[in-house]
């Protein structure tokens, strides 16, 4: 906090550094740079077309035109896609965090025959990109009579999120003291109820990072629902805007609408649990 | 009372939590993994319910008379090394400077990291948007300030499309690899740092003796996943330019992804997988066996 | 035994969304097609539907639009599983619909055409298209577009351009005034890459006339041994790099018809369909149209049909469904919504606007028609073909070579 009352001086000194100020300038300079995206984006997204063709990128508006929003709304059909994006991710995020931390527990606290080859071939998964299988993926689940079903995009979202879930949980309850597990094992407590009583409670705040990644990842998603939901009224937010765009991208105002709807969502997350992202990626990556 | 001891047992509870997941992921990762090999063998269209074994046909049909194959492999190598090098170089920088003792540090970090939780689909749709040639945000801001000879095709002209595509990209990541760095920089120990001040070091000194040094493990996890990511680039090529003009900017992902479902020549498809997965393979596993020593000597 | 409950929990949870897979009502068919040009079309279809399912209680229709691509995908897709529609839109011919006929995906259609009398009612010019199948006749025609240049009246008489242009020679005359005055000739966008392959198609009409233009089509001339198909793209180079409004390969057909609108480019080579976008935009008095020269008789332009899906459980019903969209009365009453002519012959046109006249001028002496290259040839052909267009209209490809090129990966195919 004294830090932050006097800014600009390095540590130990109570003057102020020339060279920081710069630097300071220099990150708001680049922190411009990448909020213009946002502004020009919200400023078309309430200009007409002859608007958009007839002022500057940055000029506000002179008359916010909110009707593209609800137009868009419409001609996207947002509240179909909308509607199906809530129920995947609703459905999958928990579901996906449930089964990863108990494959987490029993790989990191239970002893098992093949527990390390298990462990080395779910985390082999963080490795590959998916999109190499996509034909694959479509070929099987289309195989399964799943096309175009919630159950058919939330398997593979479910199969694809356990990896990098289980690689954190697994370096997390590794690392639980075993006077902890032991006491309630002791005790005659089941694995199941040493995991339920125990280990879910102190790793709630790893939990809750994990559940809010994989929210915005899920909602996200795009090449998987490509193939497998082909049904527009199965279709999520991505694919609605993708779909958008090839078909009314000389409606500058409406795209631009289209685009902030489908950004909001995750950013209103983002905004609200933010430091959780950042601990939910540097708890796995970076823990020395 | 055997069985229900049987069934208590630790290895029995163990694989009970591990199932779930593991019978998950064994069908809908593993399996399709596997797939795609034996696919890359077979003559399909994905219409009929038969495919012909071809041996290695799809191969060499890929290799010696894909027009596109080829290029594509380019681009994605280019991709992979400027993925590689610049939003983790950038990334590192503004973590160097959020990590001073400066005013908005905090609203500076969130800024940066926000494209990062924006769907790729909707950046390539806002880039798409932004790089319009006529009404777009740069060529009207460079005919703004008189640079109508800077003025281009962002993404219509083939020696600056990928290059155009890229920019959106390290828009997009450069938060990402700030996080980390952020996370490593605060881990470097403060004691050091001050001894080494003490013992008349400047700026730089501790920069390249202290800094750098502690940083070195989260440098290889930046660039490692900075290079698995690239190869999965897929969507913000898809979004902004489908592979165009001309499948200058098409990358393998996309391109095995277009000759299986959309000209539905799913061996060839599945070739131009394999031919991507052998080379995330020569990365991944490498860095496993890395991380594996290094998992087992802290423990 | 805590633990097991909670497994139970998920095992229930997952069993509540299978039961979310909710049953087809048995007389409901579902129809696949493109995205409706504009919104009149749209709710012209709805409206139909509507009345179809009023007029036949139980029955109920449910459309899907999606753009081209994602159509074509989709189908693929349907193919494989039983998810599909039971009537779906393709193109008439033997490049994208035949494709699907040929793998067993439509069912064939005699028993209707002669239970609803179907030879009586289309324009032989879209009917001849059901007829090209071997082992029976597939799908229903469900528009019929031609292509042409349309042309801004201010643009041209700004170029002193006083009349239509008879010849190809004219047209490039023509082209050649618009640039002397400043006024970029044509406008297309790249993205899409079925825009600037239009002018290809024309010019290859051109140069080569009608039986060899056909041959190469089919691939059963050689492009490397036909000196028209290098001097097709030669000509098409000259288009691009003299007459192109630019950028444009980094803009869609629909931002090139924003700036054909705002006055940008003296020229468009667009379908029928056209006409109702101006209509929208109330710029109709402000454009003409004329064929593109290409020496020949035959119109640039092409059928659009509906198949019945052979996985239909409802093929009577699909039917009866053709046959009420394709009737007379709906025909009549819809005229314009999906473009300038019916495929019902016994129409009658009644519209006064200039350039609606035009074309039924032209439908009517319509004398053969000739495809969309991507409608003529197989996916991955069209692919290349797209690439090579795309190639030579960025200057990257010497004209000279791009015929040589393309059957370089015709004759590699397998």
């Amino acid at each position: 906090m004294s830090a932050l009352a006097h800014p600009f001086r390095p540590a130990g000194a109570n003057k102020i550094d020339p060279v920081l100020v710069m630097l300071w300038i220099l990150l708001i300079a680049v922190a411009a740079l990448w909020i213009a995206p946002f502004i020009f984006i919200v400023f078309t997204s309430l200009k007409s077309n002859a608007m958009v063709m007839g002022t500057g990128a940055f000029a506000p508006p002179s008359e916010a035109d909110w009707g593209n929003y609800s137009r868009a709304w419409a001609r996207g059909k947002f509240s179909t896609t909308v509607l199906n994006s809530a129920i995947i991710t609703i459905i999958k995020v928990p579901l996906g965090l449930a089964i990863s931390a108990m494959a987490a527990y029993a790989l990191s606290r239970i002893q098992m025959v093949g527990r390390r080859i298990a462990f080395l071939a779910i985390v082999f998964g963080t490795m590959i990109p998916f999109q190499v299988m996509l034909a694959p993926l479509f070929t099987l689940v289309n195989s399964l009579g799943l096309i175009n079903t919630y159950v058919g995009i939330i398997l593979p979202y479910l199969a694809f999120g356990v990896p990098y879930q289980v690689f954190i949980l697994h370096g997390f309850f590794r690392d639980v003291p075993k006077e902890l597990s032991e006491a309630a094992l002791i005790d005659g407590a089941s694995h199941f109820t040493t995991f339920r009583r125990i280990f879910l409670p102190i790793s709630l705040p790893v939990l809750a990072a994990l559940l809010i990644l994989d929210f915005v990842a899920t909602w996200n998603e795009f090449a998987m629902a490509l193939v497998i939901l082909q049904d527009n009224s199965k279709w999520t937010l991505p694919l609605g805007l993708m779909s958008f765009q090839s078909q009314f991208s000389n409606d500058y105002g409406q795209l631009n609408s289209a685009i902030v709807m489908t950004v909001l969502p995750a950013t209103i997350v983002y905004l609200i649990f933010q430091r959780y992202f950042i601990s939910g990626l540097t708890s796995g990556a970076v823990k020395e | 009372m055997q069985l229900s001891r049987r069934l208590q047992s630790p290895p029995f509870q163990g694989a009970m939590l591990l199932a779930p997941a593991l019978i998950v992921y064994g069908v809908f990762a593993l399996y399709p993994l596997i797939d795609v090999f034996g696919l890359s063998f077979m003559k399909w269209n994905g219409l009929t319910p038969t495919r012909t074994f071809v041996g290695l046909d799809n191969y060499v049909q890929v290799f010696n008379n894909d027009p596109v194959f080829w290029g594509a492999l380019r681009n994605t190598i280019l991709w992979t090394i400027m993925s590689v090098a610049f939003p983790p170089l950038i990334g590192f920088g503004l973590a160097l400077g959020l990590n001073q003792n400066i005013p908005g540090r905090a609203p500076l970090r969130a800024l940066y990291y926000m494209p990062v939780i924006i769907a790729p689909i909707a950046v390539a749709t806002m880039w798409r948007w932004m790089y319009d040639p006529f009404f777009g945000l740069f060529n009207q801001m460079l005919a703004g300030v008189g640079l109508q000879s800077v003025i281009k095709d962002w993404l219509g002209d083939r020696n600056v499309a990928l290059f155009s595509v890229f920019i959106a990209y390290v828009w997009q990541t450069v938060g990402f690899s700030m996080v980390l760095f952020l996370a490593g920089l605060q881990s470097v120990s403060q004691t050091l740092v001050e001894a080494s001040r003490i013992d008349g070091a400047g700026r730089f000194g501790v920069f390249r003796y202290v800094t750098l040094p502690a940083l070195k493990p989260t440098i290889t996890i930046v660039v490692i996943l900075s290079l698995i990511n690239s190869l999965k680039a897929f969507e913000i090529v898809y979004g902004m330019t489908g592979g165009g003009p001309a499948q200058s900017t098409q990358m393998l992902a996309m391109w095995a992804y277009t000759e299986a479902m959309q000209l539905g020549d799913f061996g060839r498809g599945s070739a131009i997988s394999v031919v991507l997965l052998l080379i995330t393979l020569a990365v991944v596993i490498p860095y496993l066996r890395w991380s594996l020593r290094r998992q087992d000597a802290n423990q | 035994m805590r633990g097991l409950g909670f497994l139970g929990r998920v095992a229930a949870f997952s069993g509540m969304m299978m039961a979310a897979a909710v049953p087809a009502h048995a007389q409901a068919i579902k129809l696949w097609t493109l995205n409706f040009a504009n919104d009149s079309a749209n709710q012209a279809f709805q409206s139909i539907i509507k009345q179809f399912e009023t007029a036949n209680p139980g029955m109920t229709v449910q459309v899907e639009t999606r753009g081209v691509d994602e159509h074509k995908a989709a189908l693929r897709v349907a193919a494989g599983s039983d998810q599909g529609p039971d009537i779906f839109f393709s193109w008439a011919g033997l490049g994208l619909g035949g494709e699907f006929v040929k793998s067993g995906l439509a069912l064939p259609m005699d028993k209707y055409y002669a239970q609803y009398k179907w030879d009586d009612e289309f324009l032989p010019a879209a009917d001849i298209f059901s007829k090209q199948y071997a082992g029976g006749r597939y799908g229903v025609p469900y528009s019929f577009h031609g292509e042409a240049l349309y042309y801004n009246k201010a643009l041209f008489a700004k170029a002193g351009i006083t009349s239509e242009p008879k010849t190809y020679a004219d047209l490039l005359a023509d082209a050649d005034k618009l640039a002397a005055a400043g006024i970029p000739a044509i406008t297309f966008g790249g993205t899409v890459n079925w825009h600037v392959m239009r002018l290809l198609d024309e010019i290859l009409e051109t140069q080569c006339g009608a039986e060899k233009h056909d041959a190469l089509m089919t691939m059963q001339a050689s492009w490397a041994s036909e000196p028209c198909a290098t001097k097709s793209f030669t000509e098409f180079h000259n288009w691009s790099s003299k007459y192109f409004l630019k950028p444009f390969m980094g803009i869609g057909q629909d931002q090139s018809f924003n700036l054909f609108l705002a006055g940008r480019a003296g020229m468009m080579l667009e379908g029928d369909w056209l006409v109702g976008q101006l209509k929208q935009n109330n710029k109709l008095a402000d454009y003409g149209l004329f064929l593109f020269p290409t020496g020949g008789s035959r119109l640039y332009g092409f059928s659009e049909y509906n198949y019945i899906s052979s996985k239909s459980k409802n093929p009577d019903v699909a039917a009866k469904f053709l046959d009420f969209l394709a009737s007379k009365d709906v025909q009549q009453a819809h005229l314009g919504d999906f473009g300038s002519i019916s495929i019902n012959k016994n129409v009658k046109y009644t519209s006064t606007e200039p350039l609606d006249q035009e074309w039924v001028k032209i439908f009517n002496e319509v004398n053969g028609t000739f495809v969309n290259g991507d409608q003529a040839f197989p996916l991955d052909v069209t692919t290349e073909y797209w690439r090579i267009i795309n190639e030579v209209a960025s200057d990257n490809l010497d004209p000279s070579k791009a015929a040589a090129e393309l059957q370089k990966f015709i004759g590699n195919r397998k």
